[in-house]
């Protein structure tokens, strides 16, 4: 490995880059190989997303040398960083929305007025790209606003794979994605490793980190850390590098999650809870199974499922986003009495809240400040005569970052400075703060960084402990693992299982949601 | 990159002909239309059906000369509209109505009266005016609204300043442009060589680079679209657009007159929501535009018929703009809600 400078397809030295006062890349040095996998990792605001976008060409860094096969390179915009081989999937799924499929996947292929492939080609290699992805079946003439999210997402991944590209990056890329489609997304990138090409991606999921890459990069505070071969990489020596604080506190997370001993054993001494939340033999779809359960008091109830399957339906069916073919949803009062879900609103007043999954799309107010956004539901209840009551809401953002360690220069500077994970501790925490009754997450951790994540599960369990149910419907399993009580498992828009977390395994789960027929005994419990 | 192509020929080969027809896949890229174009016939039908002069072959001619330029501003504001991020032209009506100025007082009377002068001159000018407008907007990156109101207020005040009345002089050719050869209102001339231009530049990649933008800028930035100079051709052509509907209304009036103009600009803006076109771009095309264009016309038709005062047009204008843009989400919603229904 003496060679590496000649054999390395890209070297990046000394990168940095600052936004007024922020400086959020520092001093990032990386080193790419042809045939190799590697991967990005760090927390939120280590600098990754800034790397990438100067990676991409969205972004020009303030200083650094950027050497692209032998030549130092500056990439003055993404069309530039395309033609030099350079295709990136960006961690927002930035889709044309009223455009179909394949002029989503072409974009940005041609010139101003012609086209840069025959329409035969676009169809033939559309087909090709979505295929490899596992989208056999997805129409090239839909249009994209149709299509589920992680349909989205793989969209765009496509849009990257037709050109002609020698580094492909991937940031958070795999984020919608449910196990088989990450599976077949993984098997096409060890495909191009084979040929020669390279890959960067970043992942919060540290499985597939480890699963996948051949080397690691870790980026702490805009500057790289360490880099290292992922055969001799820990999770634990990655965390640790990550956080820079003691591994143990990490090693300890990841324990949690394998042994799940989190408060099994004062759950089986107690009666039954409370139910605050009944569902009544409802069905998702005409052909679906109805779906009858409760929920009790202080109860995290999983929601698992491949992509699709019904859980997300079920989801806006409990907050009113969403009829159900049949069956009720009710809520339960203190007094026993029980008061059914019509609407949004409805379900609002019954203190059923839901966190959605989209935060740029579905929760945020881009341009609004940070306390704007934590604010913006409690003043429904913190005005006197219409003049709000910002002392109080104050005071409750306060509790809320201290109690969250909600990192932030300032509440008042728009919350579109804050990294995205920050930005979600936001999000959750206007909800909290209204004190819900049941609250209804849609994948809350969705490219959260693993230090973020467990400040945030911190978060449920005190909310639980204070007596609130929580919904919590994830794409991770080890996630659903960690917090919840029981997980409800969802499969072609039936519920098929309600396994009871302490007994269960993660192949115990992957099983149910692949349609395994021997966990089915199980369901409607 | 040909060893990609090698593999997806070869893979083309044994897939069947893609399953959308062609015809299809046309409707379905222009569902936007299909309320404007409803909307056009059934309007037209009423009109037929209330004046029995509307369908008179010597009628016939002025009306599309009249709906003319109402057409080609609503046309000019469409592509703006369509870029996206808060796009609109203002200035089309000054700017078409500063037209009949400079044809009628400056050009004519220095001489030049030909077509093969004319013509070029007005296309020139359209295109630089509507640079400007571009540079302003993509590159100093001012608000549409303020950028283009500034060139509204610069034209409306120098065509008043030059000529704040009907007057000046027109050439034969443009008044017979507003006539009609044999039973074709001359009229039919003019939108046939846009349609025909148009449909050439929709053959290429022009479209869909507008729609991508106007969807979501930064997924077309971040896919590679040049989208600073993609928004500057888009108010080039719209400022060529409004200066063509300035040539056509010189012959219409006969003259030049400074006051003439501004109204257009807010035709227009109703036009292209009538069109079925989102205001927040993304969604439409150019034949939306027209379409507006055309059932505004025939609305105004039908007030005109039952005698209702210019101030009473003024306040049913204000009430259709309104209903156009109300009607745009309806159907929106109701499209989005029939593809969820159909497909669950």
């Amino acid at each position: 490995m003496s060679s590496v400078d000649e054999a390395s397809r890209l070297v990046i030295e000394g990168m940095s880059r600052s936004f007024g006062e922020t400086r959020a890349l520092t001093s990032a040095t990386l080193r790419l190989s042809p045939g190799e996998i590697h991967s990005l990792v760090g927390e939120n605001g280590s600098g990754k997303s800034t790397l990438i976008k100067i990676l991409s060409g969205v972004l020009q860094p303030d200083s650094g040398t950027l050497i692209w096969e032998g030549d130092v390179k500056r990439l003055g915009s993404p069309s530039s960083a395309q033609r030099m081989g350079i295709a990136t999937v960006f961690q927002e799924t930035l889709i044309a929305p009223e455009m179909t499929v394949r002029d989503n996947i072409y974009l940005g292929t041609d010139g101003l007025f012609r086209y840069g492939h025959r329409k035969g080609e676009e169809i033939a290699g559309g087909r090709q790209a979505l295929s490899d992805l596992g989208l056999d079946e997805l129409d090239l003439e839909r249009p994209m606003w149709t299509l589920s999210l992680a349909e989205r997402q793989l969209t765009t991944v496509a849009r990257a794979i037709i050109r002609p590209w020698r580094l492909l990056v991937l940031d958070e890329a795999t984020s919608a994605l449910d196990a088989r489609q990450r599976n077949r997304l993984f098997d096409y990138l060890r495909l191009a490793r084979s040929q020669g090409k390279s890959i960067l991606f970043t992942s919060h999921r540290m499985d597939e980190v480890l699963e996948l890459a051949d080397r690691i990069t870790v980026l702490r505070q805009g500057a790289t850390v360490a880099t290292m071969g992922a055969s001799e990489a820990s999770r634990r020596g990655i965390l640790g590098h990550m956080s820079g604080r003691e591994a143990h506190a990490h090693a300890d997370v990841v324990a949690g999650a394998q042994t799940r001993s989190r408060r099994g054993g004062e759950r089986q001494q107690s009666p039954p809870p409370r139910p605050v939340l009944r569902v009544e033999e409802l069905t998702l779809r005409p052909a679906s199974k109805p779906i009858s359960m409760e929920v009790g008091v202080g109860q995290i109830l999983g929601l698992a499922g491949l992509e699709g399957q019904g859980q997300v339906e079920f989801v806006e069916c409990l907050c009113g986003l969403r009829r159900p073919s049949s069956g009720h949803v009710l809520a339960v009062g203190d007094n026993g009495q029980s008061r059914s879900v019509r609407s949004y609103r409805g379900a609002n007043r019954l203190g059923i809240r839901y966190v959605p999954r989209d935060r740029r799309h579905e929760g945020l107010f881009g341009p609004l400040s940070v306390f704007d956004n934590f604010a913006v539901t409690l003043w429904g209840d913190f005005n006197r005569l219409g003049l709000l009551r910002g002392q109080q809401a104050r005071k409750r953002f306060a509790d809320f970052a201290e109690s969250s360690r909600l990192v932030s220069a300032s509440p008042r500077r728009p919350i579109s400075i804050l990294s995205g994970g920050n930005q979600q501790k936001v999000l959750l925490g206007r909800w909290i703060a209204m004190r819900p009754r049941v609250l209804v997450v849609n994948d809350p951790l969705r490219g959260v960084d693993a230090n973020t994540k467990e400040e945030l599960y911190g978060l449920f369990r005190r909310l639980a402990a204070d007596g609130v149910a929580i919904i919590f419907l994830s794409t991770e399993i080890v996630e659903l693992l960690t917090l919840t009580d029981q997980i409800a498992v969802f499969h072609e828009g039936s519920l098929v299982a309600m396994l009871p977390t302490e007994m269960s395994s993660d192949t115990d789960v992957v099983a149910v949601m692949f349609g395994d027929d021997q966990h089915h005994g199980a369901a409607h419990g | 990159m040909a060893l990609l192509m090698a593999s997806v020929v070869s893979d083309q080969a044994q897939r069947p002909a893609p399953s959308v027809p062609a015809v299809r896949q046309i409707l379905r890229r222009n569902s936007y239309a299909a309320v404007p174009l409803a909307l056009l016939i059934v309007l037209f039908v009423v009109n037929a059906a209330v004046q029995p002069q509307f369908l008179a072959e010597n009628s016939w001619a002025t009306s599309m000369s009249v709906l003319c330029p109402t057409v080609l501003t609503a046309m000019a504001m469409t592509l703006p509209v369509l870029s996206g991020n808060g796009g609109i032209d203002l200035s089309v009506g000054p700017l078409a109505g500063f037209m009949t100025v400079l044809i009628s007082t400056v050009l004519v009377p220095a001489g030049i009266t030909t077509p093969l002068l004319i013509i070029p001159i007005v296309v020139v000018f359209g295109l630089l005016s509507g640079a400007i407008n571009g540079l302003l907007v993509a590159y100093v990156r001012l608000p549409a609204i303020i950028a283009t109101l500034g060139m509204y207020l610069f034209y409306e005040g120098l065509g008043t300043e030059v000529l704040p009345q009907a007057g000046g002089n027109v050439p034969v050719w443009l008044v017979k442009l507003n006539g009609s050869f044999g039973p074709v209102p001359a009229v039919w001339v003019v939108f046939a060589v846009i349609a025909l231009v148009w449909t050439l530049v929709s053959r290429g990649s022009y479209p869909r680079n507008l729609l991508a933008v106007g969807g979501d800028e930064r997924a077309a930035y971040t896919a590679g679209v040049n989208v600073a100079r993609l928004r500057l051709i888009t108010y080039s052509i719209g400022g060529l657009l409004a200066c063509l509907a300035g040539l056509m209304l010189t012959g219409l009036i006969q003259g030049g007159d400074g006051t003439v103009g501004p109204p257009y600009t807010i035709s227009a803006i109703t036009a292209v929501a009538l069109g079925g076109i989102s205001l927040a771009g993304g969604r439409g095309g150019l034949i939306g535009g027209a379409l507006g264009g055309g059932v505004l016309f025939l609305i105004q038709e039908l007030l005109t018929d039952a005698h209702i005062s210019v101030y009473q047009v003024s306040v049913v204008d204000g009430i259709i703009l309104i209903f156009a843009l109300a009607l745009n989400g309806t159907v929106e919603h109701l499209r989005r809600r029939s593809y969820a229904s159909r497909h669950r």
